[in-house]
């Protein structure tokens, strides 16, 4: 455990070393950050304060489901564009020869990727709160069960994503289709009841739908973990069932690589 | 006893041509890396490994580190098999490989080996003073906390070196180690590998290098073409010349030596 502590604090100081020493880094992400929430802070009162998705103002209703998405996209590519990285300069094959086991270092790094942009996310929560007036009413238990529980979904994702990577180098291509397809069917932009039925109960089956609906409803509406525990069970139970299948296939694809000696093709 | 042993090792490389390749002339084929090949090293030996491009050298070197699994025979290193017991390979073993870039080029030289150290679960008391020894070791001590970017050929290979040393292995696997090196770091670091046999370190250097053969080597494997030509010791008549007269001889390429005055 200790020794697993100490990797994880490795891994986390090499990428703060690495995202401060980009000095422009900060700066654009900032800037990103407050660009979008005006794109939408403007778009809400164009289509002005009688649009009230599931009772609240569209402003923080677009503040959360693409503070959420972006969180669940952005990480996923942030791990992923390691990953890429790693192949190309052949990190990846010395990685993989410590004394470290390979699905303890992918795992290790996830949670790195994914711990810097859910730093991203709370700035993003903080500017749309404090720069643009969106109204909450936080329940922070809620909101850290639901962060928690969608972590390790989004882990299962950026896994899957490196495990293709590994396998066939086209982790981009399950971006590519998360990207798109869950910004039109998670509720990032409007209600997933605006769908047509049978679209409905797709977006219904995506782990994302819930992870955004979650925080909405403790974010904006402060409902207690009890009143959320249908949503939070669906959660835990995406991400009972993801993380261990993605790591599964994540160790398969390295061996299969290790077999074909495609560990750092790219 | 036999730390590394190699036994009736087959590897194959497949070619697959990529899924859409109507237009390209891409043709799928198999490369055969190693032909059932067979040695062993023991403790407190430096096994130099010859061969020409594509002789099969890296490969047995990657089977070691657990890079790459064998597709028929076995690889053990310290009595555990490569392929059912890779986690305790990788803790007797250390690699430093031909590819120069293999950092994280916003760390500095102590950064990383840092970052690498804790991966090998160097104790963190011992970390210090072990990646101060090896910056020495390898001459980086002015460059410790140059980011690495800024790095020369030269000295990212000093520090592929350097990061290979600090777990301390009782393997070490050195892919062309001093390629890009200047003379006298080259005969440090010649002095230094002699200085780890001595500790009981079993090495494995691949190289083409017949100066660094005659200088380091207790033993010589030849490989061509995936096949093991000659397995012997090194002894005090094969100086640099006549390990590469002995290596025209067995390989059968023509080694003439250039003129200057014929260019």
């Amino acid at each position: 455990m200790i020794s697993t502590l100490d990797k994880l604090y490795a891994i986390l100081w090499r990428d703060l070393l690495t995202a401060i020493r980009h000095r422009s880094g900060f700066v654009v992400t900032l800037a990103g950050v407050l660009i979008e929430l005006a794109a939408f802070y403007y778009l809400s009162r164009a289509i002005g304060p009688g649009f009230r998705p599931s009772g609240v103002e569209y402003f923080p209703f677009l503040m959360v489901g693409t503070g959420v998405y972006t969180f669940f996209v952005m990480s996923a590519q942030a791990f992923l564009s390691s990953v890429q990285e790693a192949q190309q300069t052949g990190t990846l094959e010395v990685l993989m020869t410590t004394s470290t086991a390979p699905s303890e270092l992918v795992m290790l790094s996830s949670i790195s990727a994914f711990g810097g942009n859910l730093v991203n996310l709370l700035v993003y929560f903080f500017a749309g709160v404090a720069v643009f007036r969106a109204a909450v009413h936080a329940n922070f238990l809620s909101c850290a069960a639901v962060l928690i529980l969608s972590l390790a979904i989004a882990l299962a994702i950026g896994i899957a994503a490196a495990t293709l990577q590994v396998a066939f180098q086209k982790g981009s291509a399950l971006l590519w289709l998360l990207g798109s397809g869950l910004w039109f069917l998670s509720g990032t932009m409007f209600p997933i009841q605006s769908l047509p039925r049978p679209l409905e109960l797709l977006a219904r089956a995506v782990p994302l739908t819930y992870a955004i609906d979650g925080m909405r409803r403790a974010l904006l509406e402060g409902q207690s973990m009890v009143a959320m525990a249908p949503t939070l069970a669906v959660l835990a139970g995406f991400g009972v069932v993801l993380l261990p299948l993605a790591l599964a296939g994540l160790s398969l694809s390295l061996r299969r690589a290790r077999q074909n000696g495609t560990l750092s093709f790219y | 006893m036999e730390r590394v042993v190699f036994e009736s090792v087959r590897k194959i490389f497949r070619h697959r041509p990529a899924l859409f390749n109507w237009l390209g002339r891409e043709r799928g084929g198999e490369t055969v890396a190693l032909k059932d090949v067979s040695f062993s090293a023991a403790g407190a030996e430096v096994l130099v490994l010859l061969g020409p491009n594509g002789s099969g050298k890296t490969t047995a070197l990657k089977l070691i580190s657990t890079m790459l699994l064998p597709d028929a025979g076995s690889v053990r290193v310290g009595g555990f098999d490569a392929r059912r017991d890779a986690g305790e390979v990788r803790r007797q073993v250390g690699i430093a490989v031909a590819a120069e870039r293999s950092f994280f080029p916003r760390l500095s030289a102590r950064e990383n080996l840092e970052f690498f150290a804790s991966l090998d679960e160097v104790p963190r008391r011992e970390r210090a003073p072990r990646i101060q020894e090896v910056l020495r070791d390898t001459g980086l001590e002015e460059q410790a906390d140059t980011l690495v970017m800024k790095f020369s050929s030269g000295m990212y290979q000093r520090l592929g070196i350097a990061r290979a040393l600090v777990k301390r292995p009782v393997v070490l696997l050195l892919d062309e180690p001093t390629r890009s090196l200047d003379a006298a770091t080259t005969a440090h670091f010649w002095a230094t590998i002699r200085a780890l046999a001595r500790q009981k370190t079993t090495v494995l250097l691949a190289t083409h290098n017949f100066a660094e053969a005659a200088a380091v080597g207790d033993r010589l494997l030849l490989l061509d073409r995936g096949e093991l030509l000659v397995d012997r010791p090194v002894g005090d008549g094969d100086n640099p010349e006549a390990l590469r007269a002995f290596y025209f001889r067995m390989t059968g390429e023509k080694g003439e030596k250039l003129v200057i005055g014929d260019l």
